[in-house]
């Protein structure tokens, strides 16, 4: 547009409303700054209402966001579709429009009409070429709304479009990055003694992705994990993560195969969300049997490194990815997992550039994978694949290791005291006990001797606030001892056949013992491992 | 359902009901375990069969759930066997806790 065609008058105004958006305004949020602008308009084009509607994508609608003079229509949360109405013909039409009689015909908008706005002109809010709202003004008396007030106005709201625009996409990348945040697992979980590291680093060029890693015990008391890659950026992206973690979470709840989860995932995917895609890998661990049961929904395949030093790219079936309609079952692998082993499960950001081939990048992820401490196996790959190259796409990377601390090394677990920590412990007991050769009936005893007691400290140690239950289980000669502590306060066990448990815990030890104390319970173990 | 650790399933056969139990119980889904066994048990049973043989793990919340059923059905005048396998999790505490007293066992 030339200043040319603008009458003298307007350039003028024009100026003062140009040093309002660049500088005094720089530091405000969306809404601050279309208000301020919305009243410098109002001023200079003599108007009585001036208004800022933002198009949401996902409904195809504009929704009132800053007004001044008729404030209801944003106090209401006025909504207007695009292609209806006044509003909904500038955003469809992409042009500016003139409306010298305001009715039923014309303005979808009651509060316009009720408010006996007669004359009006909009015009859209464009940001390389595509709709991001509309702005329009409005006045009581008739008036005939001239060339130079249409170019005038479209003016500033190339301004506006421009200003919100940036101030959108910030606002947008702090939200998705604020809830990528929230959905990582700060603190990964103490399961069974597997330690866990894990990185998560947003892309350069395009932001936040929708990158996801998560790690938490199943109800079976087995180890759920899940590397994941919404297609997308931004926030859209992070949202749609957050959904699948959820689901992904819920859906273990009802099985333990990974192919069955998966499966489930997709289906909900599919129905709910037919536009979206994304790639998984979910691998549930059973410790105690080494071994791990994984799926592949179009997700890169993980490193596992062995204790005997070997470094390998898991050779697994790969299935579609979730969202993508296919009429073929999903398939889990069985992966023997033996105690000491590595494995490194990343997103494509980690291993893709442009520049380099696939298959090199690969081989530099497995010779910066080994055998040691999840921390530092996740510093290694990092230095190697990222350096000081920040990477253009998200990174997330999580490596695990399982324990291999040898047969009869003291055992030291800490569980929060709730009911779903006992099929943990057992879980961590089982593989401990198996491991220093304890026979089917010692296991059992064992098991229940410390279920009893740790179901008890669940039930009785802790009013509302809760608190948590260490187990430490050690060797002694042939017998292994194991001692259960809270530090709540003992309580009598509440209800009938409660007194089962001592009869229990007497029958299935050879010593037990239990010590009460101001700072908490202790109950002492004691069996014999062969017989 | 599976979404415990448990799986129970049961059927019927003229005035006779079968309920299997697979898995671990446990504080976190013994309530669950004792409505799904109710709710195969109606007042037209005459005789209920409970199949603990694929029982992994059981201690006295779950023995609580057992002998509940026992007095509950006994109340009912409906006939109540318990099948646990010798050397098994469930009968080891069965015999510990002296169910098998007051209800009948067998191994299978």
């Amino acid at each position: 547009m030339s200043d040319l065609t603008q009458p003298r008058d307007a350039t003028d105004r024009l100026r003062g409303i140009q040093s309002v958006t660049d500088a005094a305004l720089a530091h405000l949020d969306v809404e601050t700054l279309l208000l301020e602008l919305l009243d410098r308009l109002k001023e200079i084009l003599e108007v009585d209402t001036a208004a800022v509607l933002l198009l949401d994508r996902p409904s195809n609608s504009l929704v009132a966001t800053a007004a001044r003079g008729i404030e209801e229509e944003v106090v209401q949360g006025v909504r207007i579709p695009v292609g209806r109405g006044f509003a909904g013909r500038i955003a469809a039409e992409k042009r500016a429009v003139i409306l010298d009689h305001v009715d039923h015909t014309t303005v979808m908008n009651p509060i316009l009409r009720a408010r006996g706005i007669n004359s009006m002109l909009g015009v859209p809010l464009l940001s390389a070429g595509e709709v991001l709202g509309v702005l329009h003004v409005g006045t009581l008396r008739p008036r005939e709304f001239t060339r130079a007030d249409v170019e005038l106005l479209q003016l500033v709201a190339d301004r506006v479009a421009l200003a919100t625009q940036a101030r959108l996409s910030e606002t947008e990348r702090s939200a998705a990055l604020a809830l990528q945040r929230s959905l990582l697992p700060g603190r990964l979980p103490l399961i069974s003694g597997v330690e866990f590291g894990a990185r998560y680093v947003p892309g350069a060029a395009e932001g936040v992705g929708g990158d996801w890693y998560d790690v938490f015990a199943m109800p079976s008391g087995a180890l759920c994990v899940v590397m994941g890659d919404v297609v997308g950026r931004g926030l859209r992206a992070a949202v749609v993560m957050g959904r699948l973690r959820s689901t992904l979470r819920a859906y273990a709840m009802t099985t333990d195969d990974p192919a069955g989860i998966l499966d489930l995932v997709d289906r909900k995917l599919q129905h709910f969300e037919p536009d979206e895609m994304a790639t998984a890998l979910l691998a549930v661990l059973d410790v105690n049997h080494d071994l791990m049961r994984i799926s592949s929904a179009g997700h890169p395949p993980p490193v596992l490194a062995r204790a005997d030093g070997t470094v390998s790219m898991l050779d697994l079936p790969v299935d579609p990815p979730l969202g993508v309609r296919h009429g073929r079952a999903r398939r889990t692998t069985d992966i023997e997992l033996p105690p000491g082993s590595v494995l490194c499960l990343y997103t494509d950001g980690l291993v893709e550039r442009r520049t380099i081939p696939l298959d090199d990048r690969l081989e530099q992820l497995e010779s910066a994978v080994m055998v040691d401490n999840p921390e530092n196996v996740c510093a290694s790959v990092m230095r190697s694949l990222v350096g000081a190259d920040a990477p253009a796409d998200d990174i997330a990377l999580l490596v695990l290791r399982i324990p291999d601390d040898g047969p009869g090394v003291p055992l030291d677990l800490t569980f929060t005291a709730v009911p779903a920590s006992l099929a943990q412990i057992r879980a961590a007991l089982r593989r401990w006990l198996r491991r220093v050769g304890a026979g089917d009936s010692a296991v059992h005893d064992v098991l229940v001797a410390v279920g009893e007691a740790t179901s008890n400290a669940v039930e009785h140690a802790y009013g509302p606030a809760g608190g948590t239950i260490a187990v430490r289980v050690e060797l002694d000669g042939a017998d292994v001892l194991v001692e259960i502590a809270d530090n709540g306060q003992w309580r009598e066990p509440r209800g009938h056949g409660r007194g089962r448990g001592t009869l229990i815990m007497q029958m299935t030890t050879d010593e037990f013992r239990v010590e009460r104390g101001a700072s908490g319970t202790t109950v002492f173990v004691r069996r014999r491992l062969d017989r | 359902m599976s979404s415990i650790g448990v799986t129970i399933t049961g059927g019927s056969d003229g005035g006779a009901v079968l309920i299997a139990v697979a898995g671990e119980i446990d504080l976190s889904n013994s309530e669950h375990v004792e409505q799904q066994i109710a709710s195969f048990i109606s007042n037209r049973t005459m005789h209920a069969v409970v199949d603990l043989t694929q029982v992994t793990y059981i201690d006295s919340i779950g023995m609580r759930v057992l002998f509940g059923l026992a007095t509950s059905l006994q109340t009912a005048q409906i006939g109540l066997k318990l099948i646990a396998p010798i050397g098994s999790p469930a009968r080891r505490l069965i015999e510990i806790s002296g169910l098998d007293v007051i209800v009948d066992v067998e191994p299978g």
